[in-house]
């Protein structure tokens, strides 16, 4: 609403909502990240200067460091670090003034950084989660806490973990919209710089996988806090976990790699004053990899009880996602060929990219052979190659931030101490992985190693201090920089072409004045009126039909609110609070706890602090969610843009809407086959159904159904412009979600009374938790319902523009049908 | 016959060399081109890109699939090679999962040391005993957490998870007492990295006795229980009382 202060103040960074701001945030945020994980990383390196370890460490110690080392650097650096590339130059490269939902992105910001600050806080409530960054269960269950001694920190780390995945699935849902729907006129999909196209395929690899990992955190967040038996049972636990856990993970290599791509293709082409050789299929190529990336995933379960058929397809799908990637290697090579190739220090952190990955890749393709893979699982061979592959993306990124840093800051850096850093980095990465290979009979995370491993493991931590070092050696460059460094041109790269390097260094607020158009064959800005055929400028400010209809010619967009940065300090409140309940909830339950169910050795002791934190969080979060809703917050969505294929009469809060309901698809995807795993790994027929009669749930589905019309008249209603009718319908359905909830507690209740909960056994968890799961959607749709009927109640809301009851209607029809497949499996099966 | 050891040394090996080589040519004709190519201040042909122009391909296509393809032969074929010696692993030296005769031993993972189970009920822990030279099938699972069962020098693993049994087979070639030659391959908790157990490799004649004499020293025992059933009730009070006190830790 308010102006947007100047970048010199605090209170500018709290409030802003402007694309290039956030990016820096971004940036900032994953350097602080990736000093935190480093001196974890120094840490335990010391610890292994010696067979035993040197005693710096105690076991625990060592588990969380290293935990955390990986959870840090997988999730709050390497990721976060590449998106704020992506919301600095996303919008740049394809001529859009900024992202489409500017506040959503603010709030994954904050997100981010919050879910991190509650990760690392781990630390100091009693200890952070200790069973390494895959998560594997049944170890990541409170059983097994105490061996672990903490509950509190150790559900920080995964409640920090789940905070960070809704964060990705804002930022998914935005760029997605924005990348599809934001283009400049003329730039069609296949125009787009490579950047952009490796961030597109990233957010939509993000989409699937995230939403995976969202299901599986949820679950164990159930484990944890509320004693539900997912991953706690000997009954397919493990494998369930593990499961849930690659299909998310493996996607997530990609998800990490691809953007560092994008840059290296970037780099390359600039910095070797040539076009990419085989454009077109390394394009093809990458998707390729985006869409096999969801089969490869029982790679990392080679080892395990799956049998030979399933290793064998597995195999090949391996074999065949690490194909496109030799092409993409290849193609950056020949486009060195016949070219000016300077070797500036973005193109040397590329170019020594481009080697650590082909190394990284060729070690790969040992793992790939299952027979090779049953001897390195588990070994420095796996931790060798991924961090070849991993801390090579991070070479590319380190050149990214040459490469745009002075677009971003207005300064030029020195080449000297740009060169110097690069030197020592490489020295220094293959230092330290480098050793591993030759170390690879070590088991991971243990620091009682066989003597004769003992100079390898000391190279490898001395390599870490020259990384460390190099590390600290390019922030001094770029501290350098700010301080003496030249005033940067607007385009200080000779043969770049990409859009970013039009405009001022560092752009202004809005990037450029009218739009950016490519409807000539090559980039001009023209006043942001139509487009006629061919970009011709039409004489200019004719309002039109369209531009009337927005409403708002004349009105400047808002760049700054603050409740992106309340509802992110809410949710944090709320997650530090439940990370606190455990105890309580275990003394709570302890008089119905079963006598075979899986051992509870923690102490339950009940504590009023955790309890009343999460009840502050809630407040918050509540308080700060209805500002931003009343807030009058101004987007422009752009008259003209490529949009293809989301055009038509979509718009961008429609199709925000959609892609965020396609991520909930897979989470109950993945909660329902959760229970169809864990049941088939029971023996289907040993279930019965755990509601105490099927006619609550055939009840409630008739109650749903009915609510999906009575959505469907508010819209008439609201078409209409009909007040009392929208306000009668919208009442209408927020009174059936009441009674679907009503008749669900009473269920549960029947059951209660019944001495049967959702500890009471596996099945018992299945159904508590996934119908649980849908109800609190439910709550969520009436929570909705609710703030809209009080806005068309105080200002007449949705009679003039309708489409917000028709997008709630969206959410309410997908959590009805969600129903009507709950219906059958836990009410008749 | 060919051990574990045999087939991860034939195929690592090939792994390695062939690796090497493509890993250095690729490498070399990298750097090769980056110095060639090196700017030397000679004015720019025409067809250089230019700022703002939409994005279009680069010439040198041919190439770019001719590299991609033989790569691919080398890559497909060292896997197809893998995965004919993966279908010997699988099945085991006899060509048949464990035969009838076949020595089995049941591997259990608990936080953080190993259980053996041998046949007749013969059982050891932090130690595993096995005859050189024969065909050992192990079925590993786990107590509680999932742990993962390795010995380095026979080229062996198997996950141990809770509820599943991992069946796989190795061949001890030389007898002799291999200390903490049995690694824990999956982070358990705060004793994993010490989770390790002894392997000694027994003449099989040696295999034998010293199988006989656990089996005469269990039945013993049996024995000694029956006659001592009181005390060993009151035993398990005791016991139970003590795993009560462990709890409220």
């Amino acid at each position: 609403m308010s102006d947007l202060p100047p970048r010199r103040s605090v209170r500018r960074w709290l409030v802003t909502t402007n694309h290039k701001d956030v990016g820096i945030l971004y940036l900032a945020t994953a350097i602080a990240f990736l000093l935190i994980g480093g001196i974890l990383a120094l840490v335990f390196r010391l610890h292994l200067l010696e067979p035993g370890g040197t005693g710096l460490l105690s076991g625990n110690e060592y588990n969380q460091y290293v935990t955390s080392h990986g959870l840090l650097m997988v999730f709050w650096f390497l990721s976060p670090f590449a998106f704020g590339f992506a919301n600095y130059f996303v919008p740049l490269q394809i001529g859009a003034k900024d992202l489409a939902f500017p506040r959503l992105n603010a709030m994954s910001y904050w997100f981010y950084l919050l879910s991190g600050v509650l990760a690392v806080a781990a630390f100091f409530l009693g200890g952070s989660f200790a069973g390494g960054w895959t998560l594997y269960a049944p170890l990541n269950v409170p059983t097994y806490t105490p061996a672990m001694e903490a509950t509190t920190g150790s559900n920080a780390t995964v409640f920090g973990l789940l905070m960070f995945v809704i964060s990705v699935t804002m930022g998914t849902v935005n760029f997605m919209t924005t990348i599809h729907r934001h283009r400049a006129e003329g730039m069609g999909l296949w125009n787009m710089p490579l950047f952009t196209w490796s961030i597109l395929l990233t957010v939509w690899m993000m989409l699937f996988a995230f939403a995976a990992l969202l299901a599986a955190l949820l679950l164990l967040g159930a484990d944890r806090i509320f004693l539900t038996q997912y991953f706690a049972t000997d009954q397919g636990s493990g494998l369930l976990w593990a499961h849930l856990f690659w299909f998310f993970g493996h996607p997530e290599v990609y998800i990490v790699f691809f953007p560092a791509l994008g840059i290296m293709f970037e780099a390359f082409q600039t910095f070797c004053g040539r076009r990419l050789v085989g454009r077109k299929w390394v394009i093809i190529a990458m998707v390729l990899v985006a869409v096999q990336s969801f089969l490869v995933w029982m790679h990392h379960m080679f080892l395990t009880t799956i049998n030979l058929e399933i290793k064998t397809l597995t195999m090949a799908t391996t074999i065949g996602i690490s194909l496109p990637f030799d092409l993409m290697v290849f193609a950056l090579i020949y486009t060195m060929v016949k070219g000016r190739v300077r070797f500036t220090t973005p193109f040397l952190y590329s170019l020594g990219a481009l080697v650590l990955f082909i190394l990284g890749g060729i070690t790969g393709v040992f793992l790939g052979a299952i027979v090779l893979d049953y001897e390195f699982r588990g070994t420095y061979w796996v931790v060798a190659h991924f961090h070849y592959v991993m801390v090579s993306g991070v070479t590319a990124l380190i050149g990214g931030l040459y490469y745009w840093w002075p677009k971003m800051t207005g300064r030029m850096y020195s080449e000297f101490l740009g060169k110097l850093s690069f030197a020592v980095y490489f020295i220094g990465f293959n230092l330290v992985y480098f050793p591993m290979f030759l170390a690879w009979e070590t088991p991971r995370r243990v620091f009682h190693y066989s003597g004769d491993m003992t100079l390898w493991h000391q190279l490898s931590t001395v390599g870490a201090f020259v990384l460390g070092l190099s590390v600290l050696m390019i922030i001094a460059t770029l501290v350098h920089s700010l301080r003496y460094g030249a005033i940067a041109p607007d385009n200080p790269w000779e043969y770049s072409r990409t859009a970013e390097w039009a405009v001022p260094s560092p752009p202004p607020l809005e990037n450029w004045d009218g739009r950016a158009s490519y409807a000539s064959g090559s980039l001009e800005f023209v006043p942001d009126t139509p487009a006629t055929d061919g970009g011709a400028v039409a004489d200019g400010g004719t309002a039109t039909a369209e531009a009337a209809h927005a409403g708002h010619e004349e009105r400047h967009p808002d760049h700054a609110s603050i409740w992106p940065f309340a509802i992110g300090v809410g949710t944090f409140v709320f997650f530090l609070g439940l990370s606190g309940l455990t105890p309580t909830v275990i003394e709570l339950i302890e008089p119905y706890y079963p006598a075979d169910g899986p051992v509870i050795t923690t102490a339950g002791e009940i504590s009023y602090l955790y309890p009343a934190i999460t009840v502050v969080g809630l407040a918050i979060m509540g308080v700060s969610l209805f500002k931003m809703g009343v807030e009058d917050f101004y987007v422009p969505e752009p008259r003209v843009a490529e949009r293809w294929p989301f055009g038509g009469d979509l718009d961008d809060t429609k199709m925000g809407v959609w892609v965020f309901l396609a991520s909930d698809v897979v989470v109950f995807g993945a909660a329902i086959g959760a229970y169809v795993f864990l049941r088939l790994h029971e023996g289907w027929a040993s279930f019965d159904p755990i509601p105490f009669a099927a006619w609550p749930g055939l009840l409630n589905t008739y109650i749903l159904l009915t609510s999906s019309f009575t959505v469907i008249m508010a819209l008439v209603m609201a078409e209409r412009g009909n007040k009392r009718g929208l306000l009668g319908f919208l009442g209408a359905t927020m009174a059936l979600g009441l009674a679907f909830m009503g008749v669900k507690a009473f269920e549960y209740g029947v059951k209660f009374s019944q001495g049967e909960f959702w500890f009471t056994g596996l099945e018992y968890s299945l159904y508590f938790v996934t119908t649980g799961l849908h109800a609190l959607h439910v709550i969520i749709g009436l929570l909705i319902a609710a703030f809209m009927i009080y806005r068309i109640v105080s200002i007449d809301a949705y009679l003039e523009d309708e489409r917000p009851v028709e997008f709630f209607g969206l959410y309410w029809h997908f959590v009805d049908i969600v129903w009507v497949f709950l219906f059958p499996i836990f009410y008749l099966m | 016959m060919q051990t574990r050891v045999d087939v991860f040394e034939d195929i690592f090996m090939i792994f390695l060399v062939l690796g090497t080589i493509v890993g250095v040519i690729v490498v070399a004709y990298t750097l090769y081109n980056a110095y060639k190519y090196r700017d030397t201040g000679e004015p720019a042909d025409e067809d250089a890109p230019t700022l703002g122009e939409l994005p279009t391909g680069g010439q040198g296509g041919k190439k770019l699939f001719l590299s991609f393809a033989l790569s691919a032969v080398v890559v497909i074929s060292l896997v197809a090679y893998a995965y004919v010696l993966l279908l010997y692993v699988e099945t085991g030296p006899e060509g048949e999962n464990p035969g009838e005769d076949a020595i089995e031993i049941d591997v259990e993972g608990w936080a953080f040391d190993w259980d053996f189970h041998y046949e007749d009920g013969v059982e050891t822990t932090g130690t595993m005993y096995v005859p050189a030279g024969e065909t050992v099938w192990i079925n590993v699972t786990s107590d509680d957490v999932w742990h993962s069962f390795g010995i380095s020098d026979q080229r062996v693993k198997a996950d141990a998870i809770p509820g599943e049994y991992d069946q796989t087979w190795f061949v001890a070639e030389e007898p002799g007492e291999y200390e903490d030659a049995i690694e824990c391959f999956e982070l358990c908790g705060s004793g994993h990295s010490g989770m390790t157990a002894d392997l000694v490799v027994l003449e099989p004649e040696e295999y034998e006795e010293w199988l006989e004499e656990e089996r005469a020293a269990l039945e013993e025992d049996e024995e000694d229980d029956e006659e001592s059933e009181e005390d060993t009730e009151n035993d398990e009070e005791a016991e139970e009382e003590e795993d009560d006190e462990g709890g409220e830790d």
